[in-house]
């Protein structure tokens, strides 16, 4: 089975940012998506989801990131990516187009 | 006749026939209603030392029912049981009071005097057997003499049962742990042996084959000092143990130096010796840590002769932490065989261990693993039953001219959970073809895209199968993934970006659809690379 893990650490009150470590693919993506989702509360106004500790991620990973994009849009909270330049998670960050819906940063 | 002659015949029913059929349960109950009986006391009881050694547990009663129900422990050597198991001798109380009866049950129930006497087998103190009056009594020589006669009786018949479960438990622990089968993984084929040592009694050699995470293979075999159940016990505790660190590292000396301060921490009455190698997701190398383990014996080839590795031996587990650990490297060109085992292949009663080594480097060959257990088993064990246990686990990096080792095919359930080990393989094939990293992270992806798509559209609720072949043509890797059913439309939002990224990172990407199935075929051409 594939492993992810992730951690959620708060810059102040109001921001969170969350650590994804490990592999998301098909087999775990909806288990991912459950965790990120438990761990944004409606007080934030600003959550970062850093990518830097990622090893694999494909479609099925890309898609919780762009739901989370359209959820948070509706609930009003900032998203924002971190993805290291070089890595081959960026790469395949890049190729899906995902910065036209969501920021990404390199660190 | 004088009375004890008659108190000893009635004895004799002590140990009669009928009570043979009794378990051991029934057999102390009856066992101490006729020692009441016979010596004219009101209470009888039997406590056991338990397996720490330090504590007598009250297993069976008669006249003091609540010992057992209340499960009183008494420390060893202290208190009236525990200066007799201590002492190993019968101890006579006429005047109970608190000054030498450490368990309140015994005063509170009003006992005056108390006679107890050790349960030996072999000089070895099993537990006390005590009976007791509730008014003031002398007891006799004869009493004692009589009394030991029961408690010998008891003994033996706790002892055997001990030593019965206990080898039980071990031998189904031992099953238990030893891996089922062994891994199928790419390049590399394995075979393995377990026997049983002396009266087929198991003790704590263990072999075990895994995959790590990178793609790498952890093989170990080791041996816990000791026997039965509690080495088996403890076989299965650094097993684990070990697999667990596999987690964090991959070097071997930093593995067996885990487990020593594991070992330190948590069992300092154990000691081990275990050989820990981590095979290369490439298969193109082995690095191996020593703990006072016998070294592996290794052929280069088909026909090359086998010879004891020249490894580092650093202590054993449980000896010191602080000895430093090396990892050596060994090179695995195809066609090597290793052979890993515990002593109990090498050593014999009447022969030295460098003439068992002997023995095993000649016998051994680089031939498959099966034929090659099948032979050191039969030149150095042949039908003479080992006395000690023994493991055998040979491994043999494919020979280049058995396979074509630049294709590699897979055939997994079409499940989600078959994409990571899926992702695993790749990886050592990949490394196996020396393909850049950027062409191996991109396949990875792009193939389990292909993947993705067969598990999630392929098939109704009956399930399939995805199959996947690469092939190396410099400097192209060229992936084929099949499925015999038939895609259907994407469901849901933000779908079909799977297709859209398999095409991006791949240099050219055909899928044919038939009604027999659907095949994907992904070209990406590698910087470096070709297998060696």
């Amino acid at each position: 089975m594939t492993d992810a893990s992730m951690t959620v650490g708060h810059d102040s009150a109001d921001t969170a940012r969350i650590a994804l470590f490990g592999e998301i693919d098909m087999a775990n993506a909806d288990e991912v998506e459950q965790q990120i989702l438990g761990a944004i509360g409606n007080q934030l106004t600003a959550v970062t989801i850093d990518l830097s500790g990622l090893e694999y991620i494909d479609s099925a990973g890309l898609r919780v990131l762009f739901t989370l994009g359209s959820r948070l849009d509706i609930l009003q909270i900032a998203l924002r990516l971190v993805v290291p330049t070089g890595s081959s998670i960026r790469r395949v960050i890049d190729l899906s187009g995902m910065a036209a819906a969501i920021p990404v940063l390199s660190h | 006749m004088t009375e004890l002659g008659d108190r000893l015949r009635r004895l004799e029913t002590v140990t009669d026939a009928g009570l043979a059929q009794l378990d051991v349960d029934e057999l102390l109950d009856e066992l101490l209603d006729r020692v009441r009986e016979l010596l004219a006391v009101d209470t009888a009881a039997v406590l056991l030392l338990n397996p720490s050694g330090r504590y007598l547990v009250a297993t069976a009663a008669r006249g003091i029912e609540e010992e057992v129900s209340q499960g009183v422990r008494i420390p060893l050597g202290k208190g009236f049981a525990g200066r007799i198991a201590a002492e190993k001798r019968p101890v006579i109380l006429e005047q109970v009071d608190h000054t030498n009866v450490l368990n309140p049950l015994l005063r509170e129930k009003g006992i005056r005097s108390l006679l107890g006497v050790p349960l030996l087998v072999g000089g070895t103190v099993l537990g006390v057997l005590h009976v007791g009056t509730l008014t003031p009594r002398p007891f006799s020589a004869d009493d004692t003499t009589l009394l030991q006669l029961v408690a010998d009786r008891i003994a033996l018949a706790v002892h055997a049962r001990a030593a019965e479960v206990e080898r039980a438990a071990a031998t189904v622990l031992q099953r238990s742990l030893l891996p089922s089968a062994l891994p199928e993984i790419p390049e590399l084929e394995f075979a393995a042996r377990y026997v049983p040592g002396g009266q087929g009694q198991v003790g704590g050699d263990w072999y075990d084959v895994f995959v790590l995470g990178s793609g790498a293979v952890c093989i170990v075999v080791g041996d816990v000092v000791g026997r039965g159940l509690t080495a088996a016990v403890e076989m299965g505790r650094l097993r684990h143990a070990l697999r667990a660190y596999t987690l964090d590292t991959a070097d071997p000396a930093e593995l067996l130096d885990r487990l020593d301060r594991q070992v330190h921490q948590f069992e300092p009455d154990v000691m081990a010796t275990v050989l820990c190698a981590v095979v290369d997701p490439s298969g193109e190398q082995m690095r191996l840590s020593c703990a006072g383990h016998p070294p592996p014996v290794i052929s280069a080839g088909a026909g090359l002769p086998a010879a004891v590795l020249d490894l580092p031996a650093d202590l054993p587990i449980g000896v010191t932490t602080s000895g430093r650990r090396h990892t050596s490297t060994v090179a695995l060109p195809p066609g090597t065989a290793v052979c890993l085992y515990t002593d109990g292949l090498v050593e014999r009663r009447g022969r030295s261990l460098t003439a068992g080594l002997d023995r095993l480097a000649e016998a051994m060959f680089a031939g498959p693993p099966e034929s090659v257990c099948a032979t050191v088993m039969q030149a150095l064990v042949g039908a003479e039953p080992p006395s000690d246990d023994i493991a055998l686990l040979v491994l043999r990096r494919q020979p280049a001219a058995d396979t074509d080792t630049d294709t590699f095919e897979l055939e997994l359930p079409a499940v989600p959970s078959s994409l990571k080990p899926l992702r695993i393989a790749m990886r050592r094939w990949l490394a196996h073809v020396r393909a850049d990293r950027q062409a191996t992270a991109d396949l990875l992806t792009a193939v389990g895209e292909a993947c993705a798509n067969a598990i999630e559209h392929a098939y109704g609720a009956a399930g399939g199968t995805v199959s996947v072949s690469l092939a190396y043509q410099a400097p192209d890797v060229i992936a084929v993934v099949g499925d015999t059913g038939r895609w259907r439309a994407a469901r849901g939002s933000f779908r079909g970006r799977g297709i859209i990224l398999m095409r991006a990172l791949s240099d050219e990407v055909t899928i044919d659809r038939t009604d027999t199935g659907t095949r994907v075929r992904i070209r990406r051409t590698t910087t470096e690379g070709g297998p060696r």
